[in-house]
């Protein structure tokens, strides 16, 4: 049931057969039930008429026969009354009439002598109600009802009685009934039910085939057009439509397979511009690399002989050979960037301790030298399916970071995990930021305090990274500053790639700090 | 003296590395383009090969097989992007190892050092891997009397495994036992070399029994029958 009240809501052309079968099949009954009526009550109507006139001549004929034998002497009473019986039994078995005579209360105190009926009709026939009225009235009356056959129980067949009162000599006074049997009239209106039926049935069936066929016409297209258009926006830009007529459907599909040109090329012209432009700053990146090394190791050459230069001449070569691994560090993030510009970077998983990783960070930037350091991971392992080489960027990010804007007023790291997923929280309590800091946290190449910021070199693009590190791995890196309070990143990653946070192992906003800022990009496109 | 051979098409890098070496006190045959790489191999027959995947004529990976084919010196690659292709198809092509520029000089030339430096062999001269018999005072492999040609860094690889049968190495521990990297988590560097190794020594490299896999965790030495 439920699927087919889907399908009807998602097809026009259901819907349109449907409800026009639907309102035929109400039209055509009542339409029919009311011929139906008319037409047999017409029919009865014209049987009852027929049987009325009918009974009055017979009745007439049999009154003057019972007269007739007061001054006839060749008329005998008997013989007249078993000739009024007779005279409905000339087919043996179906009667045109049945005859009933019955005496009147009156005269059956005395004698009920003549009372009688031809093949056997039951008098109970004639129901009481009907036989008080006939005696009241001195016309004939006609009433509908069943006829009982005392050797044929069970069987009833529909008939128009119709009755007057005779009398019979001397001083005998009876009802007579002639009993028509309305089997043709009802063999004839149930023809005629038959036949509206079945005219009813082909005509819903026609007008159902008709609409459907019709709107299937219309539909048809409309769905190929629905169909195309999904796929197109798929990405399956070379689907067109087929161009069947020259009618409406054939210029719409005429503009539909235009538009659909147009878009591909567009889209096909975008894709080109953004390639080459990403092909650019790649293949700038790495162009710049071979003379970089070149550079590099000139500049080791000059420094390790600075102690033969004069003291400007061996600054200069302290300064060269620092600038040069700032410029390398800005060339691999920068690259780095382009690739996720590019949509190019790849995740490559593997099961590793993450506490592992954590560990090596803190010791390759010797954090725990750092005043007020510690490291809270109160289990042994936290194993998850993670590219450690993103995992360590980010961890080694956070945690520079920190040491940067501690003021020596300490760095803790925190490490939490559930089933599912495993959190890594880097808290330091130096300058923080504020509201309008957090927002640009993310950006590229942004820094809070420009003066301050290239104690370690950093590149400006080290949040921008993680951020999109995290998200590739389908984690959450969220972050809360308060200035002179301290800020606190956390970093949460699914144990299997693919799976989404759901909850929030270490809670960014510190227990200590209350109601403060918390960005949270971590839901943004990238 | 040891020779280097460096061959790079970028003459003010050449020369540099040139300096870098000399200073170093190694000797050095500087090569510009792709097609002189071969004659001058032959003629000299360096100590090893420093070689610049991106060059014009040739490319580097083709030179790389060329000379692996004559010979099992060993051979470093220069590339300009770690996570390119050329980097995998150049290490299938016979490469030992591979800087990714730009590199510290210190940094080349400890790995040089490493490259060309021939493992002590302590213990055993000589151990058995299967049917294979391995040398390691001549550094020669046999089997059924007969050699099989290794480069330096495939056989320090197999004796890695084979001093210690059973023992799983994880792809770390490889690098840092035989390629003398501390912290690497290139693992690429030892998949490849391990594909490598069993093309020459396992009867048949699709089924390898020397060299098994461990699967999540790396290889180890099996022998054959176990």
């Amino acid at each position: 049931m439920k699927r087919f009240t889907r399908r009807w809501r998602k097809s026009i052309l259901l819907q349109v057969t449907g409800s026009s079968v639907i309102i035929s099949i109400i039209v055509i009954a009542v339409v029919g039930s009311v011929l139906y009526t008319k037409i047999s009550a017409g029919i009865y109507h014209e049987k009852a008429n027929a049987a009325v006139s009918e009974a009055q001549s017979l009745s007439d004929y049999t009154q003057s026969q019972l007269d007739a034998t007061r001054y006839r002497t060749d008329i005998s009473l008997t013989k007249v009354i078993s000739g009024i019986f007779k005279a409905s039994e000339v087919s043996p078995t179906t009667s045109v009439r049945e005859t009933i005579m019955l005496a009147t209360p009156a005269t059956a105190k005395s004698s009920t002598l003549y009372q009688g009926s031809s093949h056997q009709v039951a008098l109970s026939t004639i129901p009481e109600a009907f036989r008080v009225k006939v005696r009241k009235n001195f016309f004939s009356q006609s009433q509908r009802v069943k006829i009982q056959y005392t050797n044929r129980p069970g069987v009833a067949i529909d008939a128009i009685a119709v009755g007057r009162v005779v009398g019979i000599p001397v001083n005998s006074i009876y009802e007579i009934y002639y009993l028509f049997p309305l089997t043709q009239q009802q063999q004839l209106i149930s023809l005629i039910r038959g036949w509206m039926f079945g005219t009813g049935i082909i005509l819903i069936l026609m007008i159902g085939l008709i609409t459907w066929y019709v709107i299937r016409k219309v539909v048809l297209p409309v769905r190929e057009v629905a169909e195309i258009a999904e796929k197109l926006s798929e990405g399956d830009l070379g689907r067109r439509l087929a161009i069947r007529s020259e009618d409406e459907m054939g210029r719409l599909a005429i503009s539909f397979n235009e538009m659909a040109l147009s878009m591909q090329q567009q889209i096909s012209r975008l894709e080109n511009l953004s390639r080459l432009q990403q092909r650019f700053v790649s293949d700038v990146s790495h162009e710049l690399r071979t003379p970089l090394t070149t550079i590099r190791m000139a500049s080791q050459i000059l420094y390790d002989s600075r102690g033969l230069l004069d003291p400007a001449a061996s600054r200069s070569a302290e300064l060269l050979i620092s600038q040069t691994e700032r410029f390398e560090t800005l060339l691999t993030d920068l690259l780095e960037v382009s690739r996720f510009d590019a949509r190019a970077a790849i995740l490559e998983t593997k099961d590793v301790d993450l506490k592992i990783i954590v560990q090596r960070a803190i010791d390759t930037l010797q954090a725990n030298e750092v005043a007020g350091f510690s490291f809270v991971a109160p289990d042994n392992e936290y194993h998850a399916l993670v590219d450690d080489r993103r995992i360590e960027r980010i961890v080694r990010n956070l945690i520079s970071n920190a040491i940067d804007h501690s003021e020596g007023q300490g760095v803790v790291i925190t490490m939490a995990q559930s089933e599912h997923e495993v959190a890594i929280g880097v808290r330091d309590f130096g300058i923080g930021f504020n509201d309008r800091e957090a927002d640009r946290l993310f950006d590229r190449f942004w820094r809070a305090d420009p003066s301050r910021s290239r104690v370690r070199g950093g590149t400006g693009l080290g949040l921008a990274i993680a951020l999109d590190d995290a998200k590739l791995h389908q984690g959450t890196l969220k972050a809360w500053g308060r200035p002179k309070h301290g800020a606190h990143f956390v970093v949460t990653l699914p144990k299997n790639p693919g799976i989404p946070i759901s909850s929030e192992l270490i809670a960014v906003v510190p227990s200590d700090e209350p109601s403060t800022i918390v960005t949270d990009i971590d839901n943004e496109e990238i | 003296m040891t020779l280097i051979m460096v061959v790079d098409d970028d003459q003010d890098l050449a020369e540099m590395l040139g300096i870098v070496l000399n200073g170093a006190g190694y000797e050095v045959d500087l090569i510009n383009h792709g097609d002189q790489v071969l004659d001058s191999f032959r003629a000299n027959k360096p100590d090893l090969v420093l070689l610049d995947v991106m060059l014009p004529g040739i490319d580097g990976v083709e030179i790389c097989r060329q000379i692996r084919a004559e010979s099992m010196v060993p051979i470093v690659m220069l590339t300009a992007k770690s996570d390119s292709h050329d980097v995998v198809m150049g290490l299938e092509a016979g490469a030992d190892d591979y800087m990714v520029k730009p590199f510290k000089s210190s940094e080349l030339v400890a790995r040089l050092k490493a490259r060309l430096r021939r493992s002590s062999s302590d213990g055993a001269n000589s151990l058995h891997l299967g049917d294979i018999v391995i040398d390691q005072v001549a550094h020669t492999l046999n089997r059924d009397g007969k050699s099989i040609p290794l480069t330096r860094i495939e056989f320090d690889l197999l004796v890695a495994l084979a001093k210690e049968p059973g023992r799983v190495f994880t792809r770390e521990a490889l690098l840092s036992e035989v390629w003398g990297y501390q912290n690497a988590t290139d693992t690429r560097l030892v998949n490849v070399h391990i594909q490598r190794l069993r093309s020459k020594v396992e009867r048949d490299p699709e089924n390898p029994e020397l060299i098994q896999t461990v699967r999540g965790v790396g290889y180890k030495a099996g022998s054959i029958g176990s």
